[in-house]
């Protein structure tokens, strides 16, 4: 019993982070029509914004760091949104963004590197130890990735519902020529998805920082299950990241339980490819791209 | 229009030099010059389905694995021939083709991709984690390279010549499929798979045939290479691999055969040239590809044609579009 509540927590847990990813290029998907295959660098970038700058400036892991780390990571990600994918998404053909995302990635990784040299660390204290609910012993990383990621799920649909530019976001999304008639500056509006975007993946890789440690290659596995959530859930719908999210998070965890640990990364891949090709829709059946 | 003769001497040149390179050059330069023919082999057989078809494929570095290891487990644990089991990566490599092609014809551009990552990234956690088969993270050496019955290969500079005669076949067939009626076939379904489809062509079928010959390139590639580099790991074959090939077909020009070769070229000696840098170097490389991929993203050989094109009289090219 203890087992099963310890593996539902942790692939939930996952889960959520996978959903998060889905969520984050979902955004930018929606608003650009281009697939953020940088998306693992944006994160990595985050985490080593948080445990290599802001924690070793700022007296304690405080809130303020996080603000900072955000802060940071929107700028970048207004800057990255101007200079590179407003070009890229009036190439021609679907495979020259792709090359030029991918190519993105590699350079941020390398000045990663370059400004905090290769060697991974660890950022001391960060949500470590474990919980007691009862006799059940569960890791604090968890539950703490839990609630924030819940949080940041139901902040961003108030965000979309709530303020005008959330409205403008989703009028962006469905049509670009309708919503530059309606008066609204598509470019700049692209502009502050991708920084809410690059928020997403500065929260994601925050919350990650626990688990994996601080190091360039962390978010590789997490980012490539974070397109398989989004695949499986329905492509470009929110609520399909979110279930598509859980999905992989709770069948990874589940499936330990009944083959070698080894295979675990094989799960989401296989249960991507399942989807494919039996349902290219998803779970919630999104319209495809 | 009339073909006009290539200039003899040119071609007696080019000829001279590729026979005597070994002679000329160090080991070093050996390696990089065995690994770039490898390199061009799979480019010119991925162009076929990114570069002709447009379907993005990012699973080459999962058929390149099957290949080689494939090569490597019959030649080592089997003790067979290294010409039989070139012929079984024939086979292996249509198999592939065909199991890859199915999911294209269902899906496009970003779902493509990511079941191709999927199948890479299966292919490589099984070949890590079934030991027994394939040794795994420990891999698998003293594979045996193709000797001829005559001759045995011993090292790096004979078995040059081997890769020389395997990748001319090999640029020859691309050649001639990228520009007969096959390959325009192939370009119009990038360009608009619907009119295509309306003009007659039969658009899955091509997929799946361009997906065949990308897979065929790759798996031969990947015996020759096994035998080159004699011992294999699973290391090797990873997505960044794959999309190593991706930029060199995206940066030497999409589509025709002297743009891959020039784009394989680049991406395999660039970096080598820029370790002058230090640690700078690929960071400049890579910062050199996205600003090629924004600015040039049909490749570097349209403009090197096209600034050509004053005294392409001198070259005897043919005049086609």
């Amino acid at each position: 019993m203890q087992n099963i509540l310890q593996v539902l927590v942790a692939g939930l847990a996952i889960g959520f982070i996978y959903s998060l990813v889905a969520t984050e290029y979902t955004l930018i998907y929606n608003a650009t029509g281009l697939v953020n295959f940088a998306h693992e660098a944006f994160i990595v970038l985050g985490a080593y914004l948080f445990g290599g700058t802001f924690v070793m400036l700022l007296p304690e892991r405080s809130l303020v760091s996080i603000l900072c780390t955000l802060a940071a990571m929107a700028l970048f990600g207004v800057l990255v949104s101007k200079t590179i994918f407003n070009p890229l998404r009036n190439m021609t053909f679907a495979t020259y963004a792709m090359f030029g995302t991918m190519m993105l990635s590699r350079i941020l990784t390398e000045i990663i590197r370059l400004a905090w040299g290769p060697i991974p660390f660890a950022v001391k204290g960060f949500l470590r130890g474990s919980v007691h609910i009862g006799s059940v012993v569960i890791a604090r990383a968890n539950v703490y990735i839990i609630i924030v990621a819940v949080a940041v799920v139901v902040a961003l649909q108030l965000f979309f519902k709530m303020t005008k530019t959330g409205k403008a976001m989703r009028c962006v999304a469905q049509n670009k020529d309708a919503a530059a008639l309606m008066g609204i500056n598509v470019s700049k509006n692209i502009n502050v998805t991708v920084a809410l975007s690059s928020m997403i993946c500065a929260i994601v890789g925050i919350l990650i920082t626990p688990l994996f440690n601080v190091s360039l290659a962390m978010a590789t596995s997490t980012a490539l299950k974070g397109f398989c959530a989004g695949v499986v859930g329905g492509f470009g719908s929110y609520p399909g990241a979110i279930v598509g999210g859980i999905l992989i998070g709770l069948l990874e965890q589940i499936g330990i339980l009944f083959f070698p640990a080894v295979y675990k990364d094989v799960v989401a891949f296989a249960v991507m490819i399942l989807f494919l090709l039996v349902r290219p829709g998803g779970i919630v059946q999104a319209r495809k791209s | 229009m009339a073909k006009q003769k290539k200039p003899l001497f040119l071609s007696v040149a080019a000829l001279l030099a590729l026979l005597f390179l070994p002679l000329c050059v160090d080991m070093y330069i050996q390696t990089v010059v065995n690994k770039l023919l490898i390199n061009i082999i799979i480019v010119l057989g991925l162009n076929f389905i990114t570069g002709l078809t447009g379907q993005m494929n990012l699973g080459t570095a999962g058929i390149w694995a099957l290949g080689a290891y494939t090569y490597g487990i019959f030649t080592t644990d089997l003790g067979w021939n290294g010409w039989i089991a070139m012929i079984i990566l024939i086979l292996l490599g249509i198999a592939v083709g065909r199991s890859l092609g199915y999911p294209s014809l269902r899906l496009g551009g970003f779902y493509l991709s990511l079941t191709t990552i999927g199948f890479s990234e299966i292919v490589r956690l099984l070949i890590t984690n079934i030991t027994w088969l394939t040794g795994g993270v420990i891999g698998l050496n003293y594979i045996p390279k193709l000797d001829l019955p005559f001759y045995k290969f011993k090292g790096h500079g004979d078995y040059y010549y081997l890769l020389l005669f395997f990748t001319v076949v090999a640029v020859l067939i691309a050649h001639k499929i990228v520009n007969s009626k096959w390959g325009r076939a192939f370009k119009s379904i990038r360009d608009n798979a619907e009119a295509s489809e309306a003009c007659g062509i039969k658009v899955s079928t091509l997929k799946i045939q361009a997906f065949t010959l990308a897979s065929l390139y790759a798996c031969l590639a990947g015996g020759l290479y096994a035998g080159m580099v004699v011992y294999i790991n699973p290391t090797t074959f990873t997505i960044p691999q794959a999309q190593n090939y991706i930029a060199m077909l995206m940066i030497g020009g999409i589509g025709s055969v002297p743009g891959n070769i020039l784009g394989a070229t680049l991406v395999t000696v660039l970096p080598e040239l820029l370790r002058s840098l230090g640690d700078y170097y690929w960071l400049v490389f890579c910062s050199l590809c996205l600003t090629m991929a924004v600015l040039v993203p049909d490749g570097l050989y349209p403009l090197i044609k096209k600034a050509l094109a004053p005294v392409s009289g001198l070259w005897g090219r043919r005049s086609k579009a």
